[in-house]
């Protein structure tokens, strides 16, 4: 205790006032009822935000109860363990239903039934060439109208430079050229930031892969090497291919899962 | 010389309030009104300020949160140590490290955003953007949990540290646990540290501070040191032995030879032995203490020899003092020793250090040498040297009414007889002290019963008038009104030129008596009689405020009876006799006056109305006489007759709403006819923006528009973003 802990100093010397646990015990009770009245009360944004917080709360609560009934409570493998001698070798495949190791090879087979460009976001809203394109009028009397700047996040190449004035009919604004993708590994549900090799595949148009334009659902590819992963014939993958999850001209950045 | 006190730092809000913080102040302090409509640069730079400001905020905080801290390597070693013992290093630079790093990560994530919007196109881009760029920002601090959490019980624990200097004259207890020492600090200081019979009572350090020849001494009480390796020592240990390491003091190395601590005189000698490199440097006195329970003279002489052995190693410098807390025996001489050996060793570093040189060449002590053998005594008056030979004691000055002081506490008894002594002195004639007022006062009742009269003091000419009253108020008038030091110059002034003006008005006399010598008795008073006339003329004009309204007309000025009623009449007789005293013939005049009456119109109507009703009231009065006058009182004939004149004059009178001015909107037009026409073009000009409709089809825009009233009402919705 620190010379200046003056509460407890107070305390040590002066004790505390004679109703000061029943006053502790009012409070609590009176605790209940309040955090009700607030939660009757709240709305909008705050309520959801206090609604999943108490839910959090709560839940945290529930486990701890159960942590706390461990012994009493009744499990499912209760029986199954008790019941007779288990081999060694079975040992580590006791609780195992067999409903579930089958459904599990449903799975399986499923998804290897499944086309091999299955991708994450299957359809994906085309986008018009007036809503990804706006006009530059050009000229001194600003009558020529044939330049466009593109209005989308793009991906340009490390060694890209731009045409002559004359010549460039699309413009990519360096503001909004992307470098990186934070990409999820469905599988490790893990993500990670990958630099952009490049961008294969733009649903919309083709010409729009050409500019290399990132929308919803466009595939791209990114760089794994970090990653460490491994292809079938056992070289180390370096290019993987990732598909767009989100709109990045809104969020600033581009969120991408593998393609496994 | 820095000042120690860690109660200055901001406290630091946990991660999810930071984030209340920032955003409720982005809402409160950045516009919130936009609409699509607005021009798209408008829009941008709404939302760019939003980012900018979010921005700002989060940094401002973070660098004030770095700048409070303080930094381990800035500060002196003992509280850089401290701070390690107490919050680990490693942990305290890491905190602030990331801190700095989230600093840095948010203005990044701000400059990228911001680049961002100024290519949004449209409201809802730019609304997107800067939700993900306060989302990230916010995530940002998120992070930061544990270390805000750690840095703020870091800042609660160090502003409860105990203001200690490590510069200043410093006493410095040590030992084993439970030997005595915060009951020696309690002794010597107010810090009232707990005393518990048990080991390690006192687990931080603890200042307290004391006087020795007046000047402010720091006391330190250290936890309990344990006699075991540093690795293993704890880290209560830990914070004693830092004080040791660090802090220029005095060490008292307090022993127990009761051994009622627990510890054995040879094991406290071996915490002594292993703590000794400490001790270098320092003043170090060795306390033998619990002399009550067990004397010095009666230990056991391989104890005593332990001890002495003791201090032999540890060489010249180290003192032996015994005391006991219980009996108070020794208390004062340990501290007065140990305070006196800092000193001495605190002048001595002074003196010999490497600054005294150039304090010491600008110091030059010059005696002076005797010019002669004559000697030059001070001057003392001779009536000062008979009565000091005389009141061979000095009479002493009343203390009375003052407040005691120490001094005159002894004297209390004898506080009247040197006043009678000084009384016999007066009636001897040869001294005469003067009594004070304050003797006065308190031989004369005390403060409130006798007041000096300041009167006696009064300089004046004639000392008599000193007691005079004056009255406040003389002949109706406060005297304070007329208080002037200069009147007599002035009232010389004035007669003065009260005499130059009578001497002129009496030369002006002389001469118009001279002129006016022609003239015989009869004449002079007709002259005189005019001068006054006109005096009270020219006085009478000249008079301000007489006539404040427009002078009438001679005309009408002539007929007037009094100024109020323009219309009343002079009677002609009164004119007549005003004129007269002009000396006017007043025949034409009247005469012409009586014309102007008659031709007047308003006049010559009235006759006429009057010659009519004349010639009808006696007509018709006769016929109701006729009819119905027999069977009526007389009083009710009356009445009857009285409300029938009556009705005669209100029928005869006419309304004075004939000289009403005329409508406004006629105003400039010469009859009705005129009026409808005016209306008739005024309506075929407006029929351009009022369409063929009246005035009942005019309509009121609504205020409650459709829709904007109609449909759900949310946060965020309608245009308010």
């Amino acid at each position: 205790m620190p010379q200046h802990e003056h509460m407890e100093r107070h305390r040590k010397l002066h004790g505390r006032r004679f109703d000061a646990e029943e006053r502790e015990r009012k409070r609590d009770a009176r605790m209940v009822h309040k955090r009700s009245e607030f939660a009757q009360k709240v709305h909008g944004i705050r309520a959801k935000l206090y609604n999943q917080r108490r839910f959090k709360e709560k839940a945290t609560m529930r486990k701890t109860i159960a942590q706390h009934n461990e012994r009493s409570n009744k499990h499912a493998n209760d029986d199954a363990v008790a019941d007779g001698a288990v081999p060694a070798y079975l040992l580590d495949r006791e609780g195992v239903s067999r409903a579930k190791v089958l459904s599990n090879t449903v799975k399986q087979k499923r998804k290897e039934k499944a086309g091999k460009w299955e991708v994450p976001i299957p359809k994906v809203k085309p986008v018009a060439d007036d809503e990804m394109f706006k006009v530059q009028r050009t000229g001194s009397k600003k009558n020529k109208a044939w330049k466009r700047v593109v209005t989308k996040c793009t991906f340009v190449g490390d060694n890209f430079t731009r045409k002559a004035p004359k010549y460039e009919r699309f413009i990519r604004p360096s503001g909004l050229r992307m470098k990186r993708a934070n990409v999820t590994h469905p599988e490790l549900k893990t993500s990670f930031q990958l630099d952009i090799l490049g961008v294969k595949k733009n649903p919309s148009s083709s010409l729009y892969t050409n500019l290399g334009v990132l929308t919803k659902g466009t595939i791209i590819e990114v760089n794994v090497s970090d990653l460490g992963l491994v292809t079938t014939s056992g070289r180390v993958a370096w290019g993987k291919m990732a598909q767009v999850t989100n709109n990045p001209e809104l969020d600033g950045c581009v969120n991408a899962v593998l393609l496994v | 010389m820095p000042v120690y006190n860690f109660k200055k730092m901001a406290p630091v809000p946990s991660a999810s309030d930071f984030v209340d913080i920032v955003l409720t102040r982005t809402q409160r302090k950045t516009p919130t009104v936009v609409h699509p409509g607005y021009k798209i640069t408008r829009i941008r730079s709404f939302y760019m300020r939003k980012i900018k400001f979010t921005q700002q905020t989060i940094s401002d905080r973070l660098t004030a949160m770095l700048a409070d801290f303080p930094r381990l390597s800035d500060i002196h070693p003992f509280y850089s140590d401290l701070c390690n013992t107490l919050y680990d290093r490693d942990h305290y630079k890491l905190a602030l490290g990331q801190i700095n790093t989230a600093k840095q990560l948010v203005d990044a994530v701000a400059r990228d955003m911001i680049r961002m919007v100024k290519y949004g196109d449209s409201l809802y881009r730019c609304k997107c953007l800067k939700r993900a760029a306060l989302g990230r920002m916010c995530t940002i601090l998120k992070r930061q949990k544990a270390s805000l959490s750690y840095l703020e019980e870091v800042r609660k624990h160090m502003s409860r540290l105990p203001a200690l200097d490590p510069n200043t004259r410093t006493l410095l207890m040590c030992g084993l646990p439970n030997v005595g020492k915060s009951s020696f600090m309690n002794k010597i200081t107010r810090a009232n540290v707990d005393v518990q019979p048990y080991a390690f009572t006192t687990k931080s350090l603890f200042v307290g501070h004391t006087d020795y020849k007046y000047l402010r001494w720091q006391v330190i009480d250290t936890p309990g040191i344990l006699d075991h390796s540093l690795e293993q020592r704890n880290t209560i240990e830990m914070q004693a032995i830092t004080a040791l390491a660090h802090l220029t003091c005095s060490v008292l190395y307090f022993m127990d030879i009761s051994e009622q601590c627990g510890y054995t005189i040879e094991q406290q000698c071996n915490l002594f032995r292993s703590i000794q490199p400490l001790f270098a440097n320092k003043q170090l006195v060795v306390v033998i203490n619990k002399i009550d329970a067990q004397p010095w003279e009666t230990l056991e002489a391989d104890r005593k020899k332990l001890i002495e052995d003791l201090l032999e190693e540890s060489g010249p410098n180290t003192t032996m003092l015994k005391m006991s807390n219980v009996s108070e025996e020794g208390v004062s001489q340990v501290k007065n020793e140990a305070c006196e050996k800092l000193l001495a060793a605190r002048v001595d570093s002074r003196v010999s250090g490497n600054k005294v040189d150039s304090v010491m060449n600008r110091l030059q002590v010059v005696y002076p040498t005797a010019r002669d053998g004559v000697t030059r005594d001070a001057f003392i008056p001779e009536s000062v040297k008979k009565e000091k030979e005389l009141g061979a004691k000095k009479p002493k000055k009343s203390r009375k009414g003052y407040a005691p002081t120490v001094d005159d506490s002894d004297d209390e008894a004898d506080d009247t007889p040197p006043e009678s002594d000084d009384e016999m002195i007066g009636d001897d004639g040869v001294s005469t002290r003067k009594k004070t007022a304050r003797e006065l006062m308190w031989e004369n009742g005390g403060p409130g019963v006798w007041a000096p009269d300041y009167r006696e003091q009064y300089d004046l000419a004639d000392p008599e008038w000193r007691f005079d009253a004056i009255p406040q108020i003389l002949d109706g008038k406060n005297i304070a009104d007329y208080v002037d030091p200069d009147i007599d110059d002035r009232l010389r002034l004035l007669e003065e030129e009260e005499d130059q003006l009578a001497a002129e008005y009496d030369a002006a006399n002389m001469q118009r008596m001279d002129d006016d010598d022609s003239l015989d008795e009869m004449e002079k008073a007709q002259v005189s009689e005019i001068r006054d006339r006109v005096k009270i003329a020219r006085a009478h004009k000249e008079r301000p405020g007489g006539r404040n309204r427009p002078a009438l007309p001679r005309e009408i000025r002539g007929r007037v009876k009094d100024m109020h009623d323009s219309d009343a009449k002079l009677k002609a007789s009164a004119i007549e006799k005003r004129m007269d005293k002009y000396g006017v013939d007043t025949g034409a005049m009247l005469e012409r006056g009586r014309k102007r009456e008659r031709d007047d119109p308003r006049e010559i109507r009235r006759r006429k109305r009057d010659a009519e009703m004349e010639d009808a009231a006696p007509a018709t009065n006769e016929d109701e006489e006729m009819e119905d006058g027999r069977g009526k009182s007389k009083g009710a004939i009356k009445r009857a007759r009285k409300e029938r004149e009556q009705s005669v004059k209100r029928a005869s009178s006419q309304a004075r709403s004939h000289s009403r001015p005329r409508e406004p909107s006629q105003m400039g037009l010469k009859d009705d006819d005129m009026a409808k026409v005016a209306k008739k073009v005024e309506k075929q000009g407006q029929f351009r923006w009022h369409g063929g409709a009246g005035e009942g089809d005019h309509t009121k825009a609504v205020h409650l528009v459709k829709w904007m009233n109609t449909g759900k009402k949310r946060n965020g919705t309608h245009y308010c973003r």
